[in-house]
């Protein structure tokens, strides 16, 4: 029995038991969200409304900031920026006449060019920089709003003449106002519900995961966050309109406050990060907390409730860093069903009869050369690869080969020379970027393996299938097929963290894989995997080919050039040495030299 | 001209005000790599425990370093030890600069619990005696930070050259895995790391306090700019900080001479985001790759 | 839903506290009593509290004892729920606060929109009764009062006193950037252009600065002879250090308020350097006692509740404000909110009987027309009145 009937037998089963949960969670979660709507209005008291309207306000905040700071990861600590642009916005156009719903557009309008000014130049910028860049832009939107008072009235701020109405969006009653901002708070869970789920969602995801292994999988990784951060801001700036409608009256202090931008992230933190309904869930227990905990400590002590909070913050942080989510998980749902560990063998494909024969040139590298500082690291390399063959490049360590690989694929540009690739329809182009090279069919595997950790060995392959389909169902179906046929058909629910060495090389080539490439570049895919494996890997990587796949591979794994390659090229300090057949190849003196030492060659002469 | 080099004297004067804050930081950022946001507080304790020791002993404040930088280094390792430690193995960081967040906003109001909202006073001990050099007019207590600052600058990086522990922690600073695999306890030199971080913040504490009303949120004041200055001079380069924080003085005190007072923080802002965006390895950093370009 | 049924048994156990103590008249004492306003802002409620004590010791307001429900108004959103909360669980008859304007402006909003009177005693910029509200009044001066009176002494009496002109006279006017730093300062231009003032320096900066020597240098440049300066302690305590550090030594410093007229900056900056510099601000203590009415027992109060002096003049205006307002609700009947609009329009009461010194009518706006500002000098580490003359309890010394 083959491993792929095996995940095939197992799959449904252990998918039985799930089968009913998802029913019950989307019950326990419409009851949950229509509870946030009828909880204040059956209670029908206006302090009731009041913090009710501030969860809705702060979930939705922090759910906008979660697609930035969960999904793509980036740690915005400067999204105050956005809810502030949102309610000078709305109050300045208010003040000339202007209905609020309308500047709530207008505001998201400037938001999103805001957000895409601040962010274009911040995204080589990672973690605590990012971080920290966020945090300078907030202070500099806060100083200027105080300078330029003309505008936004400066220190003293703007206030809202006091027209009642849905118009203008300001009310006596509290109902009306939570009836927005539930609404929008349902829009910013949609929102986030559907990016999570479609393509964009694994795009940030793994972005964020591997920024480097998303480009070679074609994704646009500046287009993906940038549409992320947009739409955060129009989002953030919505809800800053409404809360200056809220709130009559704001001042640059509190509407560019680095506070109001650490709680926002802070509710998504305490919720659990990167999840949907994370935020929401941190909202929903933290807000009436910190109301209730300064009403019980705020008049005994100053600084006493201030004190708890911090303290709590910090506790949370250190037990629960998975958020709320992550303990609700451990504690209602299943542990993930132990598979068995014991690497499954590749599945043996049956080979197509025929090979197609080589044909005309598909890729030519032409006189690459690249320092790194003082060093030399590729001197001069030119080859090309022909359609349908297989090309390996070896060399010994430092030769410059991944360095060549990073060239032809669009991660390094060289400094001299460039790299033409034929495209589908017979013209040779020279794409620059990793993205151009993978929208060509250039797809690459990395020496460190880059697997998405957080994602499921699924979910990494569907990263991959994206590229030929724009459609969820669609890019999972490929992704199922690729994995089975790779072996990795038991290990779809599992999370790619957990698998050994050799699964996870598995995993780089079957995301390479599910892209489809015309043009396959394999970077040691063969090394510290057993014998066995090796050599069905060998059959994989023909069988490859013999779908009209050209491969580079470089490898040092001699069996597989041996027996692999049409071609192969020797690499030594940057500089081509040898080329040709695999036989000739090795007994070349000057290859046997480089690889061997001096005294090797002369002692076989 | 007497003007400008009045300027000028200011602008190093409030350099080294930011070097010595800032120092302790390199360490902590550049090597334990956690943005820590209770930075600021971590001076503010120590302020008021210049305050208080000084009070009860009635010592000369400089004088109190022997205690407060010993508390401060205590603080910084339990907080390491206990707090950033056990995030260490987090999926990602954002969770340690939470943990500080939580930290800082619990120590300001700490503070304010104990010693109220108003401002404590250290006595300045003559710290506050204007000196003429030439045409300008400094403090002595000013003086004593710069002096001061420089001595950390060359007494940090002796000891990170020199001792058998010194190397250890730029060890882990490079490359940690590596150090683990020579034998270095790791986490034993993050905690010894963040202690000695602290420990700067507390002698730079002694030297503050007599020149600077205390109040629960001075550290409020310092905390940005030093993780300006940290970042300017190069993650983890103590001679990068000084001249980072030099830089941040200067910038500072011109801008607000002759462009206008409520404009600096955009001048320091803007360059700091020029520089975090042209060079994120800062001014004198060796090319640490900070931006994550290729595998 | 745990929570929801968890946060209903609370408001239900709220509620029936709420109407246990029915046979009271609630008002709500709505002040930041934590974050970075709370000193003042807690200074600010004593005053208020000693009133309610006060009256509550003379049997309280239409027999009815006065209970104080206090509300932490940290920041602007918070002011608004807590006013809320306040208005509907609480059910007060009315809000007094709030000593930051900010604060005030939000939440006096919402009283205005649930038609529940609002008194401020504290704040001072010119929106929080410049909106033209229905139910909002306040008793204390703001921010014009306080730049009229810094123009005024500078003109009649700082300017004869250096032997200038007060066309000849360079004034520099510096103040912290937020909101209460920019009206003072708008007025004190204002009214310095009135008086024909040679305004050469005007300039802000962010109050939580730690350097203001390139200020100081400006000034100093520019050859100031007046320096009028708004601020608050850290700011105030930095410029008055560093213009004695280098050597800028202004014909006047006056200050606005704030961080000028409370004991901590006098002995931060050194009693001899803060010795003659001028301040305009609400009523302190030691003034003109016939001027003042009601301000020994005020200080005895304050001292016996407290265990010490009163900290600055912020209890003191609290405390004559919301004095007045509950005396007025005592001859009112009833406390429906047209009640007590009705029974606060209708005060009248004469300048030089009060303990701050000014009487209180409500004009347009419903702003205390009589409110006014006074004139101090710190001298021997004490702030002294000196200006009025009638308030007075020292000369002015200015000059040399």
């Amino acid at each position: 029995m083959t491993d792929t009937t095996a995940a095939s037998l197992a799959a449904p089963a252990a998918d039985k038991p799930a089968a009913g949960r998802p029913r019950r969670n989307l019950i326990a979660l419409v009851l949950f969200l229509a509870a946030i709507f009828l909880v204040p209005v059956a209670i029908g008291d206006q302090f009731v409304y009041h913090v009710f309207i501030t969860i809705c306000l702060f979930a939705g905040l922090s759910t906008a900031w979660n697609i930035v700071g969960g999904f793509a990861g980036q740690l915005s600590l400067g999204h105050a920026i956005f809810y502030g642009i949102g309610a000078y916005a709305g109050i300045i156009l208010m003040n000339m006449g202007i209905s609020p719903w309308i500047g709530m557009f207008a505001g998201a309008a400037v938001a999103v060019v805001a957000a895409i000014v601040i962010s274009y130049p911040c995204f080589r910028l990672k973690g605590p920089f990012f971080a920290l860049a966020t945090i300078a832009f907030l202070e500099v939107f806060r100083v200027l709003a105080l300078h330029f008072s003309g505008l936004t009235g400066g220190a003293t701020g703007l206030m809202i003449p006091l027209k009642l109405g849905w118009e203008w969006m300001v009310f006596r009653e509290r109902l009306p106002a939570l009836v927005i901002v539930y609404g929008m708070m349902l829009v910013s869970l949609a929102a986030a519900w559907w990016i999570r789920s479609h393509r964009l969602g694994f795009y940030l995801v793994a972005t964020r995961e591997r920024e480097s292994a998303a480009q070679a999988a074609g994704v646009s990784t500046v287009k993906v966050r940038l549409i992320a951060v947009s739409v955060s801001a129009a989002l953030c700036a919505m809800f800053g309109t409404f809360h200056a409608m809220y709130l009559t009256f704001i001042e640059p202090a509190a509407m560019f406050s680095l506070t109001t931008s650490i709680q926002i992230a802070m509710f998504a933190l305490i919720g659990g990060i990167g999840t949907v309904f994370g935020p929401l869930i941190g909202a929903v227990f933290l807000v009436p907390v910190s109301e209730l905990a300064r009403g019980w400590l705020g008049a005994h002590a100053l600084g006493l409730h201030g004190f708890v909070y911090g303290i709590v913050l910090v506790l949370v942080v250190l037990f629960m860093p998975n958020g709320l989510m992550g303990a609700m998980k451990r504690m209602f749902g299943k542990a993930e069903p132990e598979r068995g560990v014991q690497a499954a063998s590749v599945a043996a494909t049956p080979r197509a009869s025929e090979r197609p024969a080589i044909g005309h040139e598909i890729m030519v590298a032409d006189h690459l050369d690249k320092h790194f500082g003082g060093l030399h690291v590729t001197n001069d390399v030119s080859f090309s690869l022909k359609e349908g063959e297989i090309l390996a490049l070896i060399g010994p360590n430092g030769a410059g080969k991944t360095t060549v690989f990073n060239m032809l694929s669009g991660f390094l540009t060289p400094d001299s020379g460039g790299v033409k690739v034929r495209d589908a329809a017979g013209n040779f182009v020279s794409p620059t970027t990793p993205g151009d090279f993978a929208a060509i069919g250039v797809g690459r595997t990395f020496q460190i393996v880059q697997p998405f950790a957080a994602m499921t060995v699924e979910e990494n392959i569907m990263v991959g299938a994206f590229h030929r389909f724009h459609d969820v169902g669609d890019a999972r179906e490929a992704a199922r097929e690729t994995a089975h046929r790779m072996g990795l058909g038991p290990w779809l629910n599992a999370e790619a963290r957990g698998l050994t060495i050799g699964g996870l090389k598995r995993l780089e080539v079957a995301r390479v894989m599910a892209m489809q490439p015309r043009i396959l570049l394999l970077d040691e895919v063969m090394a510290g995997i057993n014998q066995t494996d090796v050599r069905r890997a060998i059959d994989l990587m023909l069988s490859i080919r013999d779908t009209g796949v050209s491969i580079i591979a470089i490898e040092h794994v001699m069996q597989a050039v041996m027996s692999l390659s049409d071609r192969v090229i020797v690499l030594n300090s940057g500089q081509i040495i040898a080329e040709g057949k695999p036989q000739d190849v090795v007994r070349d003196p000057t290859v046997i030299e480089a690889y061997l030492g001096k005294e090797f060659t002369h002692a076989h002469a | 001209m007497e003007t400008f080099l009045q300027v000028l004297a200011n602008g190093l004067m409030l350099g080294a005000l930011f070097a010595i804050v800032s120092i302790g930081l390199t360490l902590i950022f550049g090597i334990v790599k956690v943005v820590n946001f209770a930075h600021g507080e971590f001076l503010m304790i120590g302020m008021y425990l210049t305050f208080v020791v000084t009070g009860w002993l009635g010592i000369h404040p400089l004088y109190t370093i022997v205690i407060v930088a010993p508390l401060l280094f205590l603080a910084g390792a339990a907080t390491q030890r206990f707090i950033i430690q056990p995030l260490m193995s987090a999926r990602d960081d954002h969770i340690q600069i939470f943990a500080t967040v939580g930290l800082s906003t619990a120590l300001i109001n700490l503070a304010l619990l104990i010693f109220g909202a108003d401002i404590a006073n250290t006595p300045s001990g003559g710290l506050r005696t204007p000196v003429e050099i030439g045409p300008v007019r400094v403090l002595s207590g000013q003086l004593f930070i710069l002096i001061a600052a420089i001595a950390l600058v060359i007494g940090l990086r002796l000891f990170l050259q020199k001792t058998q522990t010194g190397r250890a922690i730029r060890a882990v600073a490079q490359n940690r895995a590596a150090a683990q695999l020579m034998g270095i306890n790791v986490n034993r030199i993050y905690v010894l790391t963040f202690g000695i971080g602290a420990a700067c913040v507390g002698l730079a504490a002694t030297l503050i306090a007599p020149l600077y009303p205390t109040s629960p949120n001075i550290g409020t004041y310092f905390v940005l700019t030093a993780f300006v200055v940290v970042v300017l001079g190069g993650l983890g380069s103590i001679g990068g900080a000084f001249v980072g924080a030099m830089v941040i003085g200067l910038i500072d005190s011109f801008s607000g001479f002759y462009i206008g007072s409520d404009l600096r923080e955009v001048a320091v802002f803007g360059v700091f985001l020029l520089i975090l965006i042209l060079k994120p390895s800062g001014l004198f950093g060796k090319s640490l790759n900070l931006s994550h370009v290729s595998p | 839903m745990k929570l929801s049924s968890l946060l209903k048994a609370t408001t239900a156990a709220v509620f029936l506290t709420a109407g246990a103590a029915h046979a009271d008249v609630k008002i709500g004492s709505l002040y930041p009593f934590s974050g970075q306003l709370a000193l003042l802002g807690e200074e600010s409620a004593r005053g208020l509290e000693i009133a309610v004590d006060e009256l509550n010791a003379k049997g309280g307001i239409q027999g009815e004892k006065i209970v104080l429900v206090r509300g932490d108004a940290v920041d602007n959103n918070q002011a608004i729920g807590e006013a809320r909360r306040l208005i509907s669980l609480e059910k007060v008859a009315a809000i007094f606060g709030s000593y930051s304007s900010a604060r005030s402006i939000a939440a006096s909003q919402v009283a205005e929109l649930s038609g529940i009177p609002y008194f401020e005693l504290g704040a001072v910029a010119d929106e929080v009764t410049g909106r033209g509200l229905k139910y909002l009044f306040r008793t204390n001066p703001y921010a014009l009062h306080m730049g009229e009176m810094i123009i005024d002494m500078t003109v009649k009496k700082v300017a004869p006193a250096l032997g200038k002109k007060p066309e000849d006279l360079k004034v520099g006017i510096i103040y912290e950037d937020s909101s209460y730093g920019t009206s003072v300062s708008n007025h004190q231009k204002e009214f310095a252009k009135k008086a024909g003032l040679n305004v050469v320096v005007s300039s802000g900066y962010p109050s939580n600065t730690v350097d203001m020597s390139s200020l100081v240098l400006e000034l100093k440049q520019a050859g100031v002879d007046v320096v009028l300066q708004t601020a608050y302690q850290n700011d105030a305590v930095l410029f008055l250090q560093q213009a004695g550090e280098q050597g800028f030594k202004p014909g006047a410093v006056i200050g606005g308020g704030g961080g000028y007229s409370t004991q901590p900056t006098a002995d931060a900056v050194g009693h001899d350097k803060i010795e003659g510099v001028l301040d305009v601000d609400f009523t302190q203590y030691l003034v003109n006692t016939k001027a003042t009415p009601g301000l020994e027992g005020f200080v005895e109060a304050y001292k016996k509740k407290y265990g010490i002096s009163p900290r600055s003049g912020h209890s003191l205006t609290n405390y004559m404000g919301s004095k007045a307002i509950l005396e007025a609700l005592d001859k009112a009947k009833g406390f429906e909110p047209d009640t007590i609009v009705e029974a606060a329009k209708a005060i009248d009461i004469a300048d030089g009987t009060t303990a701050t010194g000014y009487g209180i009518k409500f004009g347009a706006n419903n702003q205390n027309d009589r409110a006014k500002m006074m004139g101090m000098q710190w001298q021997g580490g004490k702030l002294v009145a000196v200006y009025p003359d009638e308030a007075a309890t020292a000369p002015m010394k200015i000059g040399k």
